[in-house]
């Protein structure tokens, strides 16, 4: 049993000391290149942070990112990762929720580092990669942590308008990273291709497969998604064998055509969660790279990133509904009724999870984690703690579990998880805007704000653009001279969506 | 270019289509503009734009992009 991540690093360090571990277009570090960094970033942090606390991570799209992470944890804090594209009032919200007393940044982002509303130490990354390594230090800090100490706090859409915070141990992070290793057989010949920006939790596969299966991760450039025999290219070129990408990513070379151009050649496994995968494209990755163990994955950020996964064994047609499967080792799935029974075969219930992949909870917020994080009802004699998705879910006859969309009014978008609400409270902000409304053009992929008012859309866009996250832009504005009701005086959503265009 | 420049202010009202060059390799447009806007300059201009044709030069300025609609529709 491990207490914490360091010890899979300092194993893997030993084992593949020389080994490329994570490349970026620009350069590349070994593994004991990543080992020895993320010792002088712990020393330099243990100088100006106190064990236990969280260290805000601000650095880009390259390798020294995931060793600014591990460098935190060296010195016996956790990380808070943090997105430095993103506008700066939603910077500063993340910012006033995590409260981190440090912040570590990269060059580039240190501008922008010093414009937000941050009080604490700002620690530039470029002047203490070369501090000396004090094993003495770092020895004491690792002491201080054990498998349910945090590892990090990953921000994600909140319904009142605030992000919240999920917060993983050490222990729900090996658990799954063992799981799901497993599942895909990950192993050391296995290259990764990342796709998931480095802040959200889809990039911890990419991250602690290196850390713990010895694999290597390069990281693929932004916009070479946007350019798809590039992005192909890529793939070849460094031998890439196994890609865990959301469903929007995998869509889209498959919408662009890249197949008509080439195929990844080395490629192994592909996995994809985040949304349901319209099978129209995963048919023409079968077509094209039909040996390739393809694999669905289910869950949520607060159950470590999964649930349960299916392994596609069948050949998919356009119209095939995946199932999401089973639970992966170490998670327990149940299903329960309204009424918090469990739901009988067959019927569809809302999904819960338990085991050591729980979330701590969310940064801050008892009252949000209390009231998502419940004792199982199901369980008078000890204290076990399941998390409500909010997910709806059926077991088919096959044993296999079906996903049937959401209780409440959150959806998934381009990979990323949002509370319609949360783009209401953002709407509702913008001066001329009224009463409004935000739907979800599944098929289309498409966010739609019908609002009422005096303002133009092009205000309301500009508004987002300089407070939200990009995929949190509403695409097709809508004004109205008023909101369609229901007779109880709520909005009519069912009206407004035949307003799709 | 008067129907290109509606369907891209549609698109990106926060972007200066009159003057940006770069929009792809500065990452002004990412690659779900990309495929929002291909969708929509296929049915606009009864063109089919083709996975070769998805270069940075083709659609780093607004200039560009009618160069390749001229280009495809001639076709």
């Amino acid at each position: 049993m491990q207490t914490s991540v360091l010890e899979r690093l300092d194993a893997s360090a030993a084992a593949y000391a020389d080994k490329v571990m994570f490349k970026d277009p620009d350069s590349s570090l070994t593994f004991s290149q990543f080992d020895a960094l993320t010792r002088r970033i712990g020393t330099a942090l243990s100088r100006v942070a106190n064990a236990g606390e969280p260290v805000a991570v601000m650095s880009g799209r390259h390798v020294l990112t995931p060793a600014c992470y591990l460098g935190a944890v060296r010195a016996g804090c956790f990380y808070a990762p943090i997105d430095g594209d993103m506008p700066k009032a939603r910077l500063n919200q993340i910012l006033s929720v995590i409260q981190a007393p440090t912040m570590l940044v990269d060059r580039a982002h240190l501008e922008m580092a010093q414009t937000l509303d941050f009080d604490g130490t700002l620690v530039v990354l470029e002047e203490i990669m070369d501090t000396p390594a004090d094993e003495a230090v770092l020895s004491a800090r690792a002491a201080t942590l054990t498998c349910t100490s945090p590892l990090y706090v990953i921000f994600t859409s909140g319904s009142t308008g605030k992000p919240k915070g999920v917060i993983t141990s050490h222990l729900s992070l090996m658990t799954y990273i063992d799981s799901v290793s497993k599942v895909l057989d990950i192993n050391d010949t296995d290259i990764m291709g990342n796709q998931s920006p480095l802040d959200y939790i889809a990039a911890v596969r990419d991250i602690y497969f290196p850390i713990s299966r010895g694999a290597s991760t390069f990281i693929i450039p932004k916009n070479e998604f946007a350019v798809p025999t590039a992005l192909f290219g890529t793939l070849n070129r460094e031998k890439i064998t196994a890609l865990c990408w959301s469903v929007a990513g995998v869509e889209l070379p498959a919408k662009l055509g890249a197949f008509d151009e080439g195929k990844p050649e080395y490629l192994k496994k592909l996995c994809f969660s985040g949304s349901v995968m319209p099978c129209k494209y995963l048919k023409i990755w079968q077509e094209n790279l039909p040996d390739v163990l393809y694999v669905n994955q289910y869950g949520p950020t607060e159950a470590t990133a999964s649930c349960t996964y299916y392994v596609v064994r069948e050949r998919v047609e356009d119209d095939t509904v995946l199932p999401i499967g089973k639970p992966y080792d170490n998670y327990k799935i149940m299903l329960l009724s309204d009424d918090n029974t469990p739901t009988p075969d067959g019927e569809i219930g809302q999904i819960c999870v338990s085991g050591p992949i729980l979330a701590l909870g969310y940064y801050g917020n008892k009252e949000v984690t209390d009231a998502s994080f419940i004792q199982n009802p199901m369980n008078p004699n000890y204290r076990e703690l399941i998390y409500k998705t909010g997910d709806l879910g059926r077991w088919a006859e096959d044993g296999n579990l079906m996903f049937h969309g959401r209780m409440d009014r959150q959806i998934k978008h381009l990979g990323h998880r949002i509370e319609l609400g949360e783009i209401e409270e953002t709407a509702r902000k913008v001066e001329g805007v009224k009463d409004c409304c935000a739907l979800y053009h599944k098929e289309k992929a498409t966010l739609y704000l019908f609002y009422t008012g005096e303002a133009t859309s092009k205000e309301i866009v500009l508004y987002f653009r300089a407070n939200m996250p990009a995929f949190m832009v509403p695409r097709k504005l809508v004004n109205l001279e008023a909101l369609p009701a229901l007779p109880n005086g709520k909005t009519d959503m069912q009206t407004l969506k035949t307003y799709f265009k | 270019m008067k129907e290109l420049m509606e369907i891209l202010e549609e698109l990106r009202p926060d972007v200066d289509f009159e003057n940006e060059t770069a929009l792809i390799t500065d990452g002004i447009l990412d690659s779900f503009d990309i495929v929002a806007l291909v969708g929509e300059l296929n049915d606009a201009f009864d063109i089919e734009i083709k996975p070769n044709n998805l270069v940075p030069e083709n659609f780093n300025s607004a200039k560009a992009m009618m160069a390749l609609i001229e280009k495809l529709q001639d076709e």
